[in-house]
Parts: C-alpha cells; structure tokens; sequence
C-alpha cells in the first residue's frame, strides 16, 4: 500500500507537496533566540508551529469515532514534546501531498506512526538546533521539554514559540532522532478525543452542518431497483420554496462503481420543503436488470454454490482420503444476510461549482480518490477541486464511496448555486453499497482423540469487485485473506474452496468485511468439532495451534512484520479465559461462548455471557481482549472494542437485509433495528500492553463476536443458531 | 406568520411552514446545527430537544405546535447542566458524535427527574436513542457519575 511519504525525505517531500518552510528572516545579532511572532515553523505538510507556540497537527485522515484526529496529534506531540493544550488538530484536505488518506482497512495508525514521529521529531530537532546555534553550545547539551528548550549548564531556556523564528530558517534535519519507547509522554497514553468538548456542546462540524450563501438543499428520489431510469413523472406543483426538479441519468446496473444511481432530484430552500415534495413525488420507472432481483432466491443460489464446492484457493494433505477414513463426520452449513452501514449521519454533501472551480463539504472517508471522482465528473483538473473533510457521523465504510458527493457536484453545477444533498434514512437504507450476504460450508472429520483429521471449508458470497466490474464473479484474494485463508489451526489435510455469486445490487465493504462471515462460520464451526469431542472449546481451540511462531499459508501474504503471530493469538485466548472465569460453573441458562479472530494485523478474543431459554436471550456481559501493537490512547482501543461489541451484537440479533423486485424491503430503525442500550451488555476490555508494529483498532472486534454469541446460546440452551441474525 | 419560540431563554422568530418539524426550523432556519437529523420518524433519538423540560422527537413535532414554549437544545446545555457535560467529556463517550446531541438532551431529562438513576432508570431513559458507535456503556457511566456529582 501506500507508503511513500515515509520515504521520502523531508525536503524531497517539501519539495514533492509544494509546502515551503515558510520563516521570517531573523537578524542574527541578539545574544539570545529573538520571538519572531510572524513566523511559522512548518517541517512538513503534517505539522507546523506559530510564532505564539500553537501547534497545528494537520489530520491527513478522517474522524468517524475512531479517535484518529486525537491519536495523530498524540504521536505528533509526543515526538515533539510539545505541552498537549498547545496543540490543535486541523483537518486535511484531498491531497496526495499527505500520502494514502483512505481513511479505511484500520491502518491509519500503521501507515502514519512512523511519518507523524519524524514529522513532531524534525520539528523538535529544528527548534533544539536553533536555541544551540544562539546559544552557542553544542547540542547534545540542549534539551527539549514540555515545549521549551532548555540548557542545564548555563540554566538557559526559551520557550518553542520565541524559537520558531530561527527554527524555520534551518535545513529539515532528514532522520531526526526518535524517542525510545520508555521516554513516551502521549503515545500510550489516555486523552480525551480533541472533538469531545465541541460534540458536547453541539458545535462540532458533520456533513450538513456548512451553510453557503444562496446554498438551495436537494434530496432525491433514487431508482428504487439498481439499473432503473426515470421514466417519467408528474411534475410537483409549483409552491413557495421549491427552486428545481431535475431528472439525473442513473447507472446501469452492478459494475458501476461510485456513480451516482440518478433519479429525480427535488431542489428547495429548506430541508423539510424538499424532502416533502420528495416524499410525494410519483416517479414512473424503466426497470433495469435487477428489477427481480430477490434476496431469498439469492441466498438459495449461494447455498447451493457453497455445497456445490468452488474455486480451490489451497488444498493440504489428502482431504478426500481422510474425509474417507475411520472417525465422526461432522458437517455444516452457516449463512449470513445482506447488512447495511447504517451510519447515524446518513451520506449529505455540500458542492458548490463555480468560475471553473468546485468545492465540496462532506463527511468522505477518502477525500483524495473522491477528488479524482469529482475532476473527472466534471471533465476538469483535480488541481480545480477542493474536498473539505468534515467530521463523519459515523462511516463503517460507507462513506468510501462518495455517490452522494457526485450528485451533489452535479446539481451545483446545473443550478449554478451551492446545493447540499441530504439523504433521508430511506435513502440510506434504500440504496447502500450492501455488505454481502453469504453461505459457508464446513466439513470435518474427527479422529479416536477427537481432533480433526481433515477440514473442508467453502466460501459462497457476492464480492465487492462487482461494484467497480461488472463482469466480475469471484472473490479477489483479499477477500479471502479475510479470516478465510488464514485459519491458525494446524490440521494435516485441509482445503478452501470459493464461489462468488453476482449480485443485483451494489457491494461496498462495511466494518471488517468478509472477516464478519468467516470468523462467524469457523468459530462456530471450531466450538462444534470441540462438543463433538466433549472437549471445552478454548482447549480445543488451544490445542490446534500447534507451536509458537508465525503462521505460514499459500496464497496472499501479510506485510512485513504483520504475520499471524501463534503466540500472540495464543496470549488473547489465555487472557480472554482468565478474566471472563470460563471455567467457573454457571446456573441452568447461562452459557458463555467463545470465539477469537485475527484481522487488520490485530487479535482479539471474545467471551460472550448469556441468559437464554423461553423467556429469550439476554447478553449479560462481553469480554474482550485486544493485542493491536503498539496503541497510542488505550482508552480510545477499547471504546472501540466497546463499540464493536455492539455493532457485532447489532448484526447478530438484529442485522438483515431483504430484497424484494430489486427492492429493499427495509427502510428505517424500524425494519433494520440496530442495538439499543437496553440490549447493550457490560462490557470489559483488556488491552495487550506490546511494542509489536502499530495495527489495526477500529475494525478486528467485529468479527468474535456474533460467533461468540453463538456459541454462548449454545453454551446456556444446548441449540446451535447457524445462521444470522440469531433469532431465539 | 412567524411562529415565537423560546430557545435556550431567548425568544426567537421563524418562518418556517407550520408543518415544519422543529428539528428542520432550528437547522435551516435558525441555523443551529447540533441538534441532528437520523430518521425523520421518531426512532433513534438524534434530534432530542427538550420542550417545556420534557424531552421530544424534533424530527416529528411541527414547529407551527410549539409556538410560545420553552425549547432546550443541546447549545444551551453546558450552561444549564454543566456537570453532565463535563462528566460525558471526562468518560470520552463521543464516538464519531453525531447522536450524541440527542443523548445528552435525553439524559438531562433523565437527571431532572431521577437525580440517582439506577441503571434500570438509565436503560428506560436512553434506549430511545441509537448511537451505532456503540458508547452506551460510557452514556451509562457519565449519567451515573453526574447523578451522583448531583445528589
């Protein structure tokens, strides 16, 4: 992926992002650093500092609730040793000057730990070179502290501000020296997220909260199958308020990528003004090719693919022949619906085309590939396109693919006015880039000591390349690296096979992937092998690991230094045992269950406790245990394990979307409820302490836990739910 | 015919359509943007506002409906429930953020009535709200805490 920032060196970077060192010329002929309040110390595009002292962290990645913003400036600070309520967080626009900015994959930390030491480490570096070279005393004497450099012999200090004028007149040292880890004051260590007091408040900026002069609000009226066009309508009555209707083309079918789906789009001056005109609007449709589509037959169509075997991705040993021999066959089939993002802030975007230029608004996962998308929608230079990045009001994914940009491009550029295009929840719901549905077969055969001789596994799902191509069916390997190809079980004769099967709506990546159907058939699949052989389920598991060292498998590989470390995964499950008290006796209808996943380079184990039996099924507690690597803000990892708990829980009790004549049968919380606090359990998290490469927060605690849940109902009722959501 | 309200203590006017929802007339209008849109049916709680103390559904509550009240909303909250938001802030309960105008205002209501919830008052209070980020455990601890600052 896209490593490039890291390197380049600081002054090729300079030089590559147009930024300059930008210093006010300072006359040499003061005895000590002279204040020059006009100037601004800026290293490089992620940094710079004003003659006051402000920092200004630039966030080349985008908030959805990760804590990115906050953990950036964290890193920066900390190379820095920058005083923390100095420093202040900007937002990046769409720029290859920050590097890759697809804020997506839970890498943001991996890819900028490195760049962002180096940029607050270069910076500190300058500003100790500077307060020497007035001083005259050698450097290894000055030190830098809590935003001040000081000199111990002479008792000497000044303030970073009164330095930065000096500072920015210095070359950009290339590989400026880094802390040890023991020296960390911010990284590792708990903040409060930047956003928290603006949230709080109601101040802090999502997608529809920009207001341009003379902006007009469209909301639109989306083909209701994935290919249909307009046909006609009844034009709306003309009313107060109402500026425009204007009929967009629509896409073809699947293949389309991020294009807009068309539709008719009902332009006001208010929100509510157009959405009710919107509401009521009667739209005749030309149906596309997908105008049948129908999630039920879709699904009948993946269970048979995945019984009817795939595509080989690898095969050990003799599966057929073990499959042949002595021992218990066990056998299954799991099945996962379509999901929807959902996020809380539905996709809105503000675009205001104008004297050749265009500037949008919008809460984009990636501003950078929707700049391009812009540029070449209308025909011109991505140099005459701005994506301003505001907070994201939830993303999960969705917000990677910037249909809604598009159309809101469009519309300003026909009215020739700033519109802002708000989705309702309908729209939302209606028209997502859906998580794929999926079927998953499993068969093993057990041997006299219960442990699996053979391991056939299958996959069946629609996959993602048919949102960007059309004519195509099968997974890409890295669909399949997620948690399907990598199994950690050391079993002598195992195969993986894939099916894809093509869609009639759009696919789009939702947090964690294909992770969310793999890691919910084989841990429950796993837990079934263990009852089979009257084992417990964490042994089991434990015992298949086999030695210590990193997993090696055919096919994709990880990048350096991101191997499925056996020890590692080992340690979640140990830690996951001990504080859930696994082995502590639990009354009649209590269960709890176990799962562990390794994905976006991290490893987390769950244990889920359940009440369940007549009167239904109640989560009672989760556990979780997290080894990311090396993690900036603890409290910020396990918010987030927090949070997947009940986006994992979301899905597996709730999750599931339909598909009727193209349609979606669901539309708001209504049909496709999500986890509300009464449902939400007491959650406890444990941090893995490392000083492993930083990986993936955001994502990895998705995938344990509907399988977790699974296996925890199977725990307390003895009945094994296969597929999803889990209905009891 | 402009429609009176009373927003955060101070009177103001709006415009809108009668039918207008309140959510609508404070952003577009009155161009107080915290408190959010999520469904437009009264499902998730994003555009919780408080009139006359109790807490409501803006998305489905006409503005021509509340001429004359007393609306809270979340821009005024600091100032009348400090230690709530101090206590959301300290517990870092904002994930991404955008619920959580329509949390706090439910909470408030909560802590007015219930000054020491229990976490069956917590649960019974809140679950009219949906945060997808998943903070309901730390909405719990914040409430829980500023109670307690509270009593």
């Amino acid at each position: 992926m896209n490593m490039t920032v890291t390197n380049l060196s600081r002054r090729r970077f300079l030089q590559a992002s147009g930024v300059l060192v930008v210093g006010a010329a300072v006359p040499g002929c003061s005895t000590g650093p002279m204040p020059s309040r006009n100037a601004t110390l800026t290293p490089n595009v992620f940094l710079s500092m004003a003659g006051d002292g402000t920092v200004t962290v630039t966030a080349s990645r985008s908030e959805m609730g990760q804590g990115i913003r906050t953990a950036l400036a964290q890193i920066v600070a900390d190379e820095l040793d920058a005083d923390w309520s100095r420093v202040t967080v900007a937002q990046a626009v769409g720029d290859p000057v920050y590097g890759d900015q697809n804020t997506d994959g839970s890498q943001s930390i991996r890819f900028l730990f490195d760049v962002l030491r180096n940029a607050g480490a270069s910076a500190r570096e300058m500003l100790r070179t500077a307060a020497a070279n007035e001083w005259g005393v050698p450097m290894a004497e000055v030190e830098a502290v809590d935003h001040t450099v000081r000199h111990a012999p002479s008792g000497r200090s000044a303030p970073y501000g009164d330095l930065v004028g000096a500072a920015s007149e210095l070359p950009v040292p290339e590989n400026p020296a880094l802390k040890s880890r023991d020296a960390y004051r911010y990284i590792g260590k708990h903040r409060v997220h930047v956003d928290a007091d603006d949230v709080a408040d109601g101040k802090a900026t999502f997608g529809a909260d920009l207001t341009l002069p003379n902006m007009a609000h469209a909301v639109i009226v989306r083909p209701p199958s994935l290919g249909s066009q307009v046909a006609s309508f009844e034009p709306p009555a003309d009313e107060p308020g109402l500026i425009a209707v204007e009929t967009l083309p629509g896409v073809s079918g699947i293949g389309a990528m991020f294009n807009p789906l068309g539709g008719v789009a009902v332009v006001a001056d208010r929100t509510w003004t157009a959405i009710r005109i919107a509401n009521a609007l009667d739209v005749q449709w030309t149906e596309g090719p997908n105008a049948a589509f129908d999630s039920a037959e879709f699904t009948a169509q993946l269970r048979e693919a995945v019984q009817a075997g795939g595509e080989r991705l690898y095969d050990a040993g003799d599966v057929d022949a073990a499959l042949a021999g002595e021992g218990t066959e066990i056998e299954a089939l799991y099945e996962t619906p379509f999901l929807s993002h959902a996020p809380m802030e539905p996709p809105v975007a503000l675009a205001n085309v104008a004297d050749g230029r265009c500037e949008v608004w919008a809460p984009v996962q990636d501003p950078q590939s929707t700049r391009a998308l812009v540029a070449g929608w209308l025909g011109t230079d991505a140099a005459n396109v701005t994506i301003n990045v505001t907070l994201l009001g939830g993303a999960f994914g969705r917000k990677s693919k910037p249909d809604f940009v598009l159309e809101a491009v469009e519309l300003s550029k026909r009215l020739q006015r700033p519109i802002r295009v708000t989705w309702t929840r309908e729209d939302d719901i209606g028209h997502d880039f859906f998580h794929a549905a999926s079927a998953q077969y499993h068969r093993a055969k057990l041997d006299a000591d219960g442990n699996p001789a053979a391991w056939l596994q299958r996959t069946a799902f629609p996959s993602i390349l048919t949102t960007f191509d059309g004519a195509a069916e099968q997974p890409a390997d890295w669909e399949l690296e997620m948690g399907f190809s990598n199994l950690p079980y050391q079993i002598a004769n195992q195969r993986y096979e894939y099916a894809g099967v093509q869609p009639g709506v759009r696919m789009g990546w939702l947090r964690s992937v294909c992770n969310i159907f793999h890691s919910f058939s084989a841990n429950i699949f796993i837990d079934e092998l263990a009852a089979a052989a009257g084992r417990d389920p964490i042994d089991y598991r434990l015992d298949l690991l086999g030695p210590s060292g990193v997993l090696t498998v055919p096919g994709m590989q990880p990048p350096e230094g991101h191997g499925l470390d056996l020890a590692r995964l080992r340690h979640v499950i140990e830690r996951a045992r001990a504080i859930s008290d696994w082995d502590a006796a639990r009354e009649a209808g209590r269960g709890v269950g176990f799962a562990v996943h390794h994905s976006f380079r991290s490893y987390v184990a769950t244990v889920m406790e359940v009440t369940a039996g007549d009167s239904g099924l109640s989560v009672d507690k989760a556990h979780v245990v997290l080894d990311c690597g090396t993690y900036i803000n603890p409290d910020t990892c396990m918010a987030q394990m927090e949070g997947a708990v009940v986006f994992g829980l979301s899905l597996a009790l709730h999750g599931e979307i339909t598909m009727s004549n193209g349609r979606v049968d669901q539309d708001n919380f209504d049909g496709y409820p999500v986890l509300r606090m009464s449902e939400s359990p007491e959650i406890v998290v444990e941090l893995v302490p490392s000083d492993a490469l930083p990986a993936g927060v955001g994502e990895p605690g998705v995938p344990p836990i509907a399988p977790a849940l699974v296996n925890a109902v199977f725990a307390a009722t003895g009945v094994r739910h296969r597929s999803l959501p889990v209905r009891v | 015919m402009a429609i009176e309200l009373i927003v955060n203590g101070s009177p103001v006017q709006v415009t809108a359509p009668e039918d207008t929802p309140l959510l609508w007339a404070l952003r577009d209008d009155l161009g107080m943007t915290g408190t959010k849109y999520g469904c437009g049916k009264a499902l998730c709680g994003a555009c919780t506002v408080r009139i006359d103390g109790t807490p409501v559904r803006s998305c489905q509550t006409p503005v021509g409906s509340v001429q004359g009240k007393s609306i809270a909303t979340i821009e005024g909250l600091r100032a009348s429930h400090p230690k709530l938001v101090e206590a959301w802030v300290q517990n870092n309960v904002p994930q991404c953020g955008y619920c959580q105008a329509g949390q706090l205002m439910s909470a408030s209501a909560l802590l007015d009535g219930t000054p020491a919830p229990t976490d069956e008052d917590i649960d019974r209070a809140m679950s009219g709200n949906i945060c997808r980020c998943g903070t309901y455990g730390r909405i719990r601890a914040a409430i829980r805490e500023a109670g307690e600052a509270r009593t």
